[in-house]
């Protein structure tokens, strides 16, 4: 817990430092507020004062501005996160993005457990198999494609005609339609997310399919696997509780790793098929210099990282009894 | 004691090859040894003579392929386990023959509770219930003498030392009370002292329950304190089966003569430790004619043409695999 905090407390001061030296480098953001008009000192000053900007460190460089770095700490603590450059609640534009993350990444991780499990564990049983090879050779399919390209592909091949075909066939508003949309509705979180969160899982699973693989083969080869088959279980009985049971450990490790490689892909994805969530806003709030909005969506990712790592770590615990905390 | 004659596990000319990339490796050839009740059987040899492979293919625990078994029979009163399908024979194996492993560091799960892994059989294969399990779980930990039993069935394989741990290994292999013991090396991984308590515990619960224990070993000493009966193997073959006293005072077969000449001995300190020259045979070449005549003192050249010399029966039922067997004998008082 207090590793987490330090962790979220290094990276909010890292962004800061950065945006610090951005704002120093490339001037005051107050001005992105005017667009191609030219403010008065006035309007100007205003502005500044609203957003915090004021202080005069930000126009000395090399000023690591620490006095506005604790104004912000405090207004976090206090539930603050600060208002973007149209004058909206950060804590408002997170609670309509956020839930539409949150739809991606469970999609995400359901393929993520379905496909890698089940084409890890069959890799593993029939190893050097035929159906091993192919499924190796799939994940190195999918390893060769990224996420970028598939949702191309997808966006520009298949979606559109999909698409046409379904909505002649089943009408525009059933599911099939909705499923195969090239871009998210508001209307339809779930339906359009679908098959985004499916590539998107895909992507990553390919790694996961080889680390399911391998943590199983090594659990196959395990005295104490053939020390449970000396006591004439079942195969089955010895397969789901000595291998995949043992065999979770190393997963369960690697999940914490995956999970950070699927948020940078979900920033991805959700610029491509303009999904209104964490990562489109992020994405867009960096090319609009708002500041507010870059480190408080920022922080909250940190934030939802740490806490992920942290179950991880809670989870680990519990299936291996070796390194339980007391 | 039950009737001895007939014996409990029976291993009838076994032969057993690996398909490997630089060819076929055979591993066990020809080999034949019987258990019975309340008796032991010392199978001694060096690393990669067979020995474990043997008890594998007895256990049903070989990864087929690679590993095939190209003729023999194993029997258990009378069936042959190698016309079961694999599945029966595990499962036949499980309730009659059991089978305590090198390192029970790794042999155990580490991941559940030693009294889970005590009854994990009795649970899936005789429906026993978890709280009918426990107290099972006690009595075996009991019987094994692993102290305050009932507070240890809750501890996992890491937090018991070495020696409790090869007692929980044993303890797991007596939960579906099997009538014959295989023991691969059950002391290998132990230090000395720890060595003693563990084949005492072993002599005391074969005893108790006149089981047939079939003991791997490479320890020439262990092998005099508890054995009955010896098999000497030698890349994949028995070259001297003998009663233990025999093999003892005299050895019919080099190889046993000089395994026994390489004991430390407190008499001959200082001396420097007697060693076997040469290696054992690379098993994707073994020597032709007698697979040990390169190390052999008393070779010649009978020894060194196909094929393999004859198992010479010798007076007080017992066969040594070498063209010298009766001059070997009879030299053998001088080993000690």
């Amino acid at each position: 817990m207090l590793q987490g905090f330090l962790t979220l407390f290094l990276v909010i001061l890292l962004l800061h430092l950065l945006t610090t030296l951005a704002i120093q480098l490339n001037g005051n953001p107050a001005q992105a507020f005017f667009g191609d008009r030219t403010p008065s000192p006035a309007q100007l000053a205003a502005v500044e004062k609203r957003y915090g900007l004021e202080d005069p460190c930000y126009d000395q460089l090399g000023n690591p501005c620490l006095g506005p770095f604790v104004d912000r700490l405090a207004a976090y603590a206090s539930g603050d996160f600060g208002e973007s450059l149209r004058g909206r609640e950060v804590t408002d534009i997170v609670g309509t993005a956020a839930p539409n993350t949150l739809r991606l990444f469970a999609v995400v991780a359901v393929t993520w457990m379905l496909v890698g499990m089940t084409l890890g564990s069959i890799a593993a049983r029939r190893r050097g198999k035929p159906s091993d090879q192919g499924i190796r050779g799939l994940s190195v399919l999918i390893d060769a494609l990224p996420i970028f390209v598939l949702l191309l592909v997808y966006k520009y091949v298949f979606s559109v005609p999909l698409s046409k075909w379904a909505k002649e066939t089943f009408g525009s508003d059933s599911l099939p339609a909705l499923l195969f949309k090239p871009s998210f509705s508001i209307d339809h979180p779930w339906a359009t997310l679908i098959v985004p969160g499916i590539l998107l899982g895909l992507a990553g699973s390919a790694a996961f399919i080889r680390l399911v693989r391998a943590a199983q083969l090594e659990s196959y080869n395990a005295d104490h696997v053939r020390a449970a088959r000396s006591k004439g279980l079942s195969e089955r009985h010895v397969t789901v509780h000595h291998v995949i049971r043992n065999s979770s450990i190393p997963v369960a490790t690697a999940v914490g790793i995956i999970f950070t490689e699927a948020l940078a892909g979900a920033v991805i994805t959700e610029g491509m098929m303009n999904i209104y969530g964490m990562g489109g806003v992020l994405w867009k709030a960096v090319q609009d210099s708002d500041v507010s909005v870059v480190i408080g969506i920022v922080t909250l990712l940190a934030v939802v990282t740490v806490i992920v790592m942290i179950v991880v770590d809670v989870v680990y615990a519990a299936l291996d009894p070796r390194i339980r905390y007391e | 004691m039950t009737d001895q004659s007939t014996p409990l596990l029976e291993v009838e000319d076994l032969a057993v090859e690996f398909a490997t990339p630089d060819g076929v490796v055979r591993a066990v050839d020809g080999l034949s040894y019987s258990v019975t009740a309340g008796r032991t059987l010392a199978i001694v040899g060096e690393s990669g003579s067979g020995k474990s492979v043997s008890s594998m293919a007895v256990m049903g625990l070989l990864q087929m392929p690679p590993a095939r078994i190209v003729r023999g029979a194993i029997r258990f009163k009378g069936q042959d386990l190698l016309t079961l399908g694999p599945k029966q024979h595990r499962a036949f194996c499980g309730s009659h023959i059991a089978m305590v492993f090198q390192d029970a560091l790794t042999a155990l799960n580490p991941v559940h509770t030693v009294g889970w892994q005590l009854t994990e059989a009795l649970r899936a294969r005789r429906k026993m219930s978890r709280r009918e399990a426990t107290t099972r779980a006690v009595e075996l930990l009991d019987m094994v003498k692993v102290p305050n039993a009932k507070e240890r069935v809750k501890d996992y394989p890491h937090q018991f030392s070495g020696g409790m741990r090869q007692r929980v290994m044993i303890a797991s292999a007596l939960a579906m009370d099997p009538e014959v013991l295989i023991a691969d090396e059950p002391t290998t991984a132990l230090d000395v002292t720890v060595q003693a308590q563990i084949m005492t515990l072993l002599s005391e619960i074969q005893a108790e329950r006149d089981m047939g224990l079939v003991l791997i070993t490479h320890d020439m000493g262990v092998v005099a304190n508890v054995a009955d009966d010896v098999t000497v193997m030698y890349a994949g073959r028995a070259v001297e089966q003998a009663s233990v006293f025999d093999v003892y005072s005299s050895a019919a077969h080099p190889y046993t003569r000089a395994l026994l000449r390489s004991i430390p001995r407190l008499d001959r300190k200082g001396a420097g430790l007697e060693v076997i020259p040469g290696r054992p045979p690379d098993p994707t070449a073994v020597p032709s004619g007698c697979p040990f005549h390169p190390r052999c003192a008393y070779a010649e050249d009978v020894c060194r043409v196909d094929p393999p010399p004859p198992q010479h029966v010798l007076p007080y039922d017992r066969t040594a695999a070498c063209h010298f067997a009766e001059r070997v004998r009879e030299e053998g008082g001088a080993v000690r």
